[in-house]
């Protein structure tokens, strides 16, 4: 009798088990298909950019049959001067990220720790990420060009600036919402100015926050299109995003030079965000959820 | 008077983003609604002072008419799909407890997210494309599709094109933020509902659902907003073709202003979209708030 319920208790162990079991291959099988739907993209446009330029033309398949060439890279590096490009993006986001990450550090320090301008403020921030580009588009076209600005750098890095900053605020409040606000008090207490603390203080806490924050707006900058496309016409100022939609024309695709072309500006950017990968992930979620 | 810089400090700090939210807010809100009443073209501003002519005009065009549609119809859909699914996998990453797994996923997911727009969208065109194309390759050598498919290029399919290449660049950050969501959750409730012999399904119901909705909501919301801007990957995928089947309001504006030149018109119409947002804006955080009061 006692062993019967012994060995009912065992099999009724497997057969959980087994459930676990068959439960965690679905959940597995489910986890590989997202994984796959994330890199079979950019492994076959990486496929594609190395495939003879014939047989582009003529199948999609995943494995080529002809082998590989560098051709298109070649190519690509003969027609456009993509090297350009990407240093005009580099340059642009530069400056606009160092710029912007000034000024968002001063505001969300201010709206977090003294609650400068109210709820209203905090608000207002959102309501301007919330604007769609296109509507000031007319207005930020006039003025750059009124100032002179028009197919430059500099003009191109002042837009950038003014789409990024409300990002900016949120990234780096999150990380200042975290910190303890005994260190700044004595710090105070010691006669350090507020302005003082902020940076001698402050900063250097959160400075991985805020290094990673500063990655974001760099990397928004660099995929920005729509203002690009804009304010920039010619390869002495144009971003990499403009430069590389060329490949796209009215007159059919070159596919494997674009493959390439857009590959020269997607790789670094894949470099940069493993090497942040971590602090980023803190970053992103640290601001949308609040704890 | 002098005035105590010490004392001050706080609001001195936030005058550069004051006066970087003048200029991209309310100056250029007044400049627009100013160029809307006139007749006026990209070489001459404030040409010919006509009224609401321009607004009479919008409100009969049907190119416009559509693209509002389409816009809200997008941003809808591809919010509603990328919660879904970024719901489902960060439950799933919960649920077999693998911190991992939770990396890898996570790292993966930036891949898409800070892929530029413009570079995604020429990763799926080349996807879709009925010579170079992976789908088309393989759905016909296995005999899925009878012919090749120009997917980009039917009437009924440029849209959701669109729309799942936008599902693929989006969904990563709906699972990221969804996975933060679930982490956050206190232990104890869970460990009561054990001790209580709850069911999974009572559990997910009764304690997880009600717990995690108001933060999801909140991504939704923010994704949706994101998604009424779609520009590049209409730009890049179908130029707002096949016919107007996937024009959308800041790709017709831009077509209005910068290929055709009018921008009276093209004012009129940013100071349409923008209302509209607002208004939806403004809908969805009051129905935000009486479900929170709901709870």
């Amino acid at each position: 009798m006692e062993n019967k319920i012994v060995s009912n208790s065992k099999t009724i162990k497997k057969r959980a088990t087994n459930n676990i079991f068959k439960g965690k291959i679905i959940y597995f099988i489910i986890l590989s298909l997202f994984m796959l739907f994330i890199l079979t993209p950019i492994f076959f446009m990486f496929i594609t950019s190395m495939k003879m330029p014939l047989e582009i033309r003529m199948s999609g398949a995943l494995f080529p049959k002809s082998g590989f060439t560098t051709l298109n890279w070649v190519r690509t590096f003969e027609s456009v001067p993509i090297v350009k490009y990407i240093f005009n993006s580099v340059v642009v986001a530069s400056i606009s990220t160092f710029l912007v990450m000034i000024v968002a550090l001063m505001a969300s320090y201010s709206i977090n720790r003294f609650g400068t301008g109210g709820p209203l403020l905090p608000m207002l921030i959102l309501g301007t990420y919330i604007m769609p580009p296109i509507v000031v588009s007319l207005y930020i076209f006039s003025m750059i060009r009124i100032l002179g600005l028009a197919d430059n750098m500099i003009g191109l890095s002042m837009v950038h600036m003014l789409l990024n900053m409300p990002i900016a605020v949120w990234l780096i409040e999150g990380h200042i919402r975290r910190l303890p606000e005994e260190v700044e008090r004595a710090a105070w207490v010691d006669g350090y100015s507020k302005f003082r603390t902020l940076f001698k203080i402050v900063l250097p806490m959160i400075k991985p926050g805020v290094i990673s924050a500063a990655v974001i707006c760099f990397l928004l900058s660099w995929s920005e299109f729509l203002f690009a496309l804009i304010l920039t016409y010619s390869p002495k100022s144009m971003t990499f995003p403009v430069g590389v939609s060329q490949f796209v024309g009215q007159h059919g695709v070159q596919f494997g030079q674009m493959s390439a072309g857009a590959l020269v500006g997607i790789i670094p950017i894949y470099i940069v965000v493993f090497v942040f990968s971590s602090t980023m992930l803190k970053t992103i979620t640290g601001a949308a959820v609040k704890r | 008077m002098k005035i105590n810089i010490e004392k001050n400090t706080p609001t001195l700090m936030i005058v550069p983003i004051i006066l970087m939210m003048l200029v991209v807010t309310i100056t250029p809100l007044i400049y627009v609604f100013g160029i809307s009443l006139t007749d006026s073209t990209i070489a001459r501003a404030f040409q010919n002072f006509i009224g609401f002519a321009n607004y009479k005009q919008a409100f009969q065009d049907n190119i416009f008419k559509q693209s509002i549609f389409n816009t809200l119809w997008f941003a809808f859909a591809v919010s509603a799909i990328e919660i879904f699914f970024g719901f489902t996998l960060a439950f799933i990453v919960i649920k077999i407890k693998s911190k991992g797994t939770a990396i890898l996923l996570s790292t993966l997911s930036l891949l898409p997210l800070f892929t530029p727009p413009v570079a995604t969208a020429m990763i799926w065109k080349l996807i879709y494309d009925p010579n170079s194309g992976l789908i088309n390759h393989y759905m016909y050598k296995w005999g899925i599709f009878q012919r090749v498919v120009a997917f980009l290029g039917e009437n009924n399919l440029a849209m959701p094109a669109i729309m799942f290449t936008d599902i693929w660049q989006w969904t990563p950050f709906c699972f990221l933020l969804c996975l933060s969501v679930f982490q956050l959750l206190p232990k104890e409730p869970y460990e009561a509902a054990d001790v209580d012999g709850a069911s999974p399904w009572q559990v997910f119901r009764r304690l997880t659902l009600p717990m995690v909705l108001p933060n999801v909501i909140i991504i939704f919301l923010f994704k949706f907003l994101i998604a009424l801007k779609v520009f590049d990957l209409v730009y890049m995928l179908t130029y707002g073709g096949p016919g107007i089947r996937t024009q959308v309001t800041s790709f017709y504006i831009y077509r209005v202003v910068f290929k055709m030149f009018k921008t009276g018109y093209g004012g009129a119409l940013s100071i349409i979209v923008l209302l509209t947002i607002s208004v939806v804006a403004m809908l969805i955080t009051t129905i935000h708030k009486k479900t929170l009061k709901g709870e």
